[in-house]
């Protein structure tokens, strides 16, 4: 079992659809996102596309609840991490953060 | 540190010189007790050298109703001493950031030279932390 030291993302498979940062019960993530149209197929479609994802480790409550959420299993435990910061500020995981920290 | 009980303090069993006294407020205070267990951390004992530096470690929710005691607990640590957040309510208030009753993060009442992000971090991570925020002042 990985131990849960902090959280991955991967970054392909994130939708940007939202459902982590309203679930979180601490509100300590935060995404950011554009919506693209894209008229390939039968009928022109808008998405929503990533463009910065960030947990607030000194806020994250390790619940997990993201993690169980993520209709894409973008986000995983990871068992990198151990965060120790000498400025509170630190302990934010920016997108290349939760991305190294995933498994591939 | 127990309010109102004689302080618990530990050693890092890899450097003895780094004291560590746990203001335990909540559930995050079992984890340096529990990292005994795992000999990371030594009790003090009278075999013990004077501690080059005490890491007060803040461990859980400071409430208005604590913080006087949080303050005057630091107050009493003799110094060479740094104080660290351990865990997401003494870093920034953590699941209770919008109650009330909770100092949100520990830098409202004293400096604080470190946090450790986790609810709570793991006992390793605790002894880790302190080592690393002990060797980069």
């Amino acid at each position: 079992m990985t131990s849960r030291r902090s959280i991955g993302l991967l970054e392909s498979d994130c939708t940007a659809c939202l459902i982590c940062v309203r679930e979180c019960p601490s509100q300590c993530m935060e995404i950011e996102r554009h919506s693209e149209q894209i008229s390939e197929g039968r009928r022109p479609k808008t998405v929503h596309v990533l463009d910065a994802f960030s947990i607030d480790f000194a806020l994250c409550m390790y619940c997990g609840l993201c993690i169980d959420v993520c209709p894409t299993d973008a986000l995983q435990w990871s068992d990198q991490g151990g965060l120790a910061a000498h400025q509170r500020e630190g302990l934010v995981s920016e997108s290349a953060d939760l991305v190294r920290r995933a498994h591939k | 540190m127990l309010i109102g009980t004689a302080p618990i303090a530990y050693r890092v069993a890899t450097d003895p010189g780094i004291r560590i006294l746990v203001s335990d407020l909540a559930c995050c205070a079992l984890e340096a007790g529990s990292a005994t267990t795992q000999n990371l951390l030594e009790p003090e004992n009278p075999g013990h050298d004077e501690p080059r530096i005490t890491v007060v470690l803040i461990s859980g929710t400071v409430t208005h109703l604590l913080a006087p005691a949080v303050e005057q607990q630091w107050s009493k640590v003799p110094d060479p001493k740094i104080a660290v957040a351990v865990g997401a309510c003494a870093s920034s208030g953590g699941p209770y950031w919008d109650a009330t009753t909770v100092v949100n993060g520990i830098t409202d009442l004293i400096p604080a030279s470190g946090f450790i992000a986790g609810c709570p971090p793991r006992p390793d991570v605790i002894v880790d932390g302190v080592c690393s925020l002990v060797g980069s002042l």
